[in-house]
This record gives structure tokens, C-alpha cells and sequence, in this order.
């Protein structure tokens, strides 16, 4: 497998570990709004990774044939990123707002952890 | 007022975005036309950089549609 996917699946586990520990507090703790809005952020964020993956490696493939690319889809992420904080503007009695935005960083936090993690790892530091 | 300063917000962070990435995608395309055996470690800083990149100009746009339904 290319060491591409092998990062973003590595970077996959580590978003689902998250959204189990929110599913945990959502299940058992008081604070039911911050965890259903880390969970609405961070399913975001999921999508948004997986979109980012899937266009770039897309492209990739494509410049390396020599073939055109059209966009690497900035824009429909951004729309994703519009539509949580829409929905979390429309049911206040949900979802609160920051707690949405800190899931929707989740997955760019991840990437920067396990860039820097593999960094480490790869000049023989053991973390 | 708030339309238009959620428009001016929105419209400032996909230009930075659209520059971020432009800048990024055009030294990588030019990379691997060079080296197409250099993919996977292009695709790889690639990805990083689009990541960080983006990431303002979508706290922009949340910010954005608060200020807008405010």
C-alpha cells in the first residue's frame, strides 16, 4: 500500500478514536451540547479529510499522465465547513457553536500531530 | 451592515485560500512533471500544505455566518 493511504488511514483511527470518546461523553456525561457539537464538527472534518485525500491523490495521478486536473475542491469544503456552522446556528438547542468550530479543526490538528509524530519517529526519536 | 461584513470575510479568506493553493498545487505539478518517481513525497508535502493552508479560511467562513445571522 502507498505510504499515502497508510497516512490517511493512520489519521482515520485516530478521528475515530475521537468520535468514540464524544459518543462516550455524549452517552454518559451532563454535557450533552458540547459533545453532540464536537461530534457534528469533527464528522465534518472527517468528510473534509477524506475529500482533501481523494482529490489529491487524484490529481496526483493525473499530473503524473499527463492528463488535466479541474479543481482539487477547496470550495466544497468550505461549503461543508458553511453547513455545520448553519446547522449549528439553526438548532441552538443542540449545538453550540465554538465546540463545532474545534471539531471542524480536529482533522487539520491531526494532520499537523502526525506529520510532526512521523517526523520524529523517522530522525529516531521514539515518542 | 453584517451582509456585508460576512461577505467582505468570506470573500478575503477563499482569496487567500485560492492563492495558498495556487502557489502549492503550481510548485507540485511542476515537481512531479520533473520527477514523476517523486509522487508519493510531493503528494504527501502537498497535502500537509493544503491542510494548513485551509485551515483559516474555513474558521473564517463559520465566522462568517455568525456574523451574519447575528
Amino acid at each position: 500500500m502507498e505510504k499515502f493511504q497508510q497516512m490517511f488511514l493512520r489519521q482515520q483511527k485516530y478521528i475515530f478514536y475521537l468520535l468514540s470518546l464524544y459518543t462516550l461523553g455524549w452517552g454518559f456525561t451532563e454535557y450533552k451540547t458540547l459533545f453532540l457539537s464536537l461530534i457534528l464538527g469533527t464528522v465534518v472534518s472527517l468528510f473534509m479529510l477524506w475529500s482533501l485525500v481523494r482529490k489529491i491523490e487524484k490529481f496526483g495521478r493525473a499530473v503524473a499522465h499527463g492528463k488535466k486536473v479541474r479543481s482539487i475542491g477547496t470550495f466544497s469544503r468550505l461549503a461543508a465547513a458553511a453547513l455545520a456552522a448553519a446547522i449549528a446556528i439553526q438548532y441552538p438547542q443542540y449545538f453550540s457553536i465554538v465546540p463545532v468550530v474545534l471539531g471542524l479543526m480536529t482533522s487539520y490538528i491531526v494532520i499537523i500531530i502526525d506529520f510532526l509524530l512521523q517526523k520524529f519517529q523517522k530522525n529516531g526519536y521514539h515518542v | 451592515m453584517n451582509l456585508i461584513a460576512a461577505a467582505i470575510a468570506v470573500g478575503l479568506a477563499a482569496l487567500g485560500a485560492g492563492i495558498g493553493n495556487g502557489l502549492i498545487v503550481g510548485r507540485t505539478v511542476e515537481g512531479i512533471a520533473r520527477q514523476p518517481e517523486l509522487r508519493p513525497v510531493l503528494q504527501t508535502t502537498m497535502f500537509i500544505g493544503v491542510a494548513l493552508v485551509e485551515a483559516l479560511p474555513i474558521i473564517g467562513v463559520v465566522i462568517s455566518f455568525i456574523v451574519m445571522n447575528r
